[in-house]
């Protein structure tokens, strides 16, 4: 088997077409489903507070009272801002299921590039 | 109508205009020219004297 | 008449003409912007002090990138910078993904630098005393604009980035000598400062947005077509630029976090700015108003630049429709991919949340440094050191590719903990993306041709 070349085919414009936007449409779904299905972001807590009305109620020394009223804010505006929290609490389920999905990913990635990059040495440098 | 809004509607006008612009000049340019000299980049040239820019070529050929 | 055909040997190729100043420019000035928004999204995660812990990690994660990549780079000059890498060292298929992942990483970037500058006019409108301003169309101009400045040529897109990012990093230095640090006239770290709000947790969680105090400091690698001497111009812009970011980063957090309460600058847009407002000095204001337009513009800008660098690359090797892969015959600029990125940029700076897109931006990075690792480690296997001419040698391999593995590692963590689902779409985007890549679109690839170096057959292939 001397003859390895391989020539591919020629592409027609609107295969190209087709191409550019599919993986346009990929790129928004992508992008857009956590948003749309609400799933994106982190899950957020309210902070229990003593009082959300007064600045020492929300927790805040005098230093920080002076500053969130520089920035123009009074306690009932800023008390959104104050009290939520993120909730890093995780299932191991969860976790592991990202892990695996991640490495799986990799080992994809990896496998497939290998044998694609064989292919590629033995055209460019000829067949051992 | 304020002079903000003013600011906003230039900024609108601006960007059309910017965007048609490189259209126009995308689509002109797609015409005037062959398909395979536009494509004829190749990587790792790293040699300077390969390029040959068309529009300064000063006769070469 | 323009008319011209393709003459035996005539060939239209990105113009040669960048110095080492503009490779600096490229990179900080992408990288740069995050001093002035998004880095303290970190505080949100975790606290003041978990911000700090992450900004120098991270710091050492890009310390590892830059000389690793450097290394690389200085061997594999192309316009697709990581693309071209691993086209050469890993295979095809990684070389999509990469392509994507920095097509990704840049235009997420641009558009959360669009949404920032729309934010502030629209906050010096509203300060201003207008009712009644909006952000979209300073949003959507400023992608159009820089999208315009692009495809005239890179000689002045990088020029004007070089002028704003210097103005821009100058003003940093300004307010960092201005709140006095030596005194506590202004800044109160000892009422402000709280601790670990979330506990060592939220030291890990704030990995996530510590990234982003130098994210696309990497891009410099997208120049290497345009570059006068590669080999020399860019490891040294990519040193040069990752110091100048360490230090920036380290004086923006002393300044915010002596003036701010950890509240609201976890959840501030432009935290730098907000700090010239708390320090009542109205030069200092507009100071740190201009040094935040420019650096979005100039972040935003680099942006365009790599990411249809990278766009246009993957089109030349036909990994995309070959259309992409055209130059401008007079502009000498990848003017399609530039003009095909401009929607896409659009959409998201338009439709979606900044925090959110910040994320994409993040997790394509990740994902690049994660190949990055494996990436010079299979570098150095298949050509090892006095096999090819190398214009820079990395020090104590394989210590920063198994440092920034680890680090990656703990990112992913980081990430998992407020934004698994992004995490998971993104992974699930990439896979279908690659069997697309692998069972349809590669049988339009010229196998050989896609190795372009002149070196010599890898080691054990």
């Amino acid at each position: 088997m001397a003859n390895s070349h391989y020539e591919p085919p020629k592409q027609s414009t609107f295969g190209q077409l087709i191409d550019s936007l599919f993986l346009l449409v990929l790129v928004l779904g992508a992008l857009f489903t956590p948003l749309y299905l609400k799933l994106a972001g982190g899950g957020k807590v309210d902070l229990a507070v003593a009082d959300k009305t007064t600045w020492a109620g929300l927790g805040q020394n005098a230093v920080q009272q002076a500053q969130w009223e520089k920035l123009g804010f009074t306690p009932d505006t800023a008390a959104s801002m104050i009290t939520s929290r993120f909730d890093y609490s995780f299932n191991v389920a969860e976790l592991a299921v990202t892990a695996i999905v991640i490495v799986g990913y990799f080992a994809l990635l990896f496998i497939f590039s290998r044998s694609e990059y064989r292919e590629v040495i033995e055209e460019r440098f000829g067949k051992r | 109508m304020n002079s903000f809004q003013l600011l906003e509607y230039g900024a609108w006008a601006l960007s059309a205009l910017l965007g048609l612009w490189m259209l126009f000049d995308m689509i002109k340019t797609n015409k005037a020219y062959d398909e395979d000299l536009l494509t004829s980049s190749k990587e790792g040239e790293i040699d300077d004297t390969l390029v040959i820019d068309p529009t300064h070529q000063g006769g070469h050929q | 008449m323009t008319q011209s055909t393709a003459v035996h040997g005539e060939k239209i190729s990105l113009l040669r003409v960048l110095g080492p100043g503009h490779v600096w420019a490229l990179g900080v000035g992408i990288v740069l912007v995050g001093e002035y928004m998004g880095w303290n999204f970190a505080v949100g995660k975790g606290g003041m002090i978990a911000a700090l812990i992450a900004c120098w990690v991270a710091g050492l994660l890009y310390t590892c990138v830059a000389m690793i990549d450097s290394e690389v780079t200085s061997t594999v000059a192309a316009a697709g910078g990581q693309y071209a890498q691993a086209k050469h060292i890993v295979g095809p298929l990684m070389a999509f993904n990469v392509g994507l992942y920095l097509v990704f990483a840049y235009t997420m970037l641009e558009a959360a630098n669009a949404i920032t500058l729309g934010y502030l006019v629209q906050t010096v409108g509203t300060m201003a005393g207008f009712s009644d301003v909006h952000d979209k169309p300073f949003i959507v101009l400023t992608i159009i604009f820089l999208a315009w400045l692009n495809y005239r040529g890179v000689y002045a897109t990088l020029t004007v980035n070089l002028v704003l990012t210097a103005i821009a990093f100058i003003a940093i230095l300004i307010l960092f000598a201005a709140v006095k640090p030596w005194s506590n006239e202004l800044l109160d770290h000892k009422a402000l400062l709280n601790g670990l709000p979330y506990g060592w947790l939220g030291v890990i969680a704030s990995l996530h947005f510590g990234l982003w105090y130098y994210l696309g400091i990497e891009g410099t690698c997208q120049a290497a077509e345009e570059v006068r001497s590669p080999a020399r111009s860019l490891p040294l812009g990519t040193m040069t630029g990752i110091m100048t970011l360490l230090i920036a980063a380290t004086m923006t957090w002393y300044v915010c976090s002596g003036l701010m309460p950890w509240e609201y600058l976890g959840q501030a847009v432009t935290p730098l700015f907000d700090a010239a407002r708390l320090t009542n000095s109205m030069p200092l204001m507009v100071l740190l108003f201009v040094g935040t337009v420019f650096s979005t513009l100039a972040s935003a800008n680099g942006c365009i630049n790599d990411a249809s660098r990278a766009w246009f690359s993957m089109g030349r090797d036909r990994y995309l429709p070959i259309w992409f892969g055209a130059v401008h015959p007079t502009n000498r600029t990848p003017y399609r991919s530039i003009v095909f990125l401009v929607p896409v940029a659009l959409v998201f700076a338009y439709f979606a949340p900044l925090d959110q897109v910040i994320t994409f931006s993040i997790l394509s990075g990740l994902l690049g440094y994660t190949y990055m690792s494996f990436n010079v480690i299979l570098f150095r296997r298949k050509w090892p050191l006095g096999t090819i001419k190398r214009g820079y040698i990395h020090p104590f391999h394989p210590l920063p590719a198994i440092v920034l593995l680890v680090l990656c590692s703990v990112t992913y963590f980081a990430v998992f903990l407020g934004y698994g689902t992004q995490l998971v779409a993104m992974l699930v985007f990439f896979m279908v993306a690659s069997l697309w890549f692998h069972f349809h679109r590669y049988q339009y690839v010229r196998r050989g041709d896609q190795f372009t170096m002149q070196w010599p057959r890898p080691q054990g292939y």
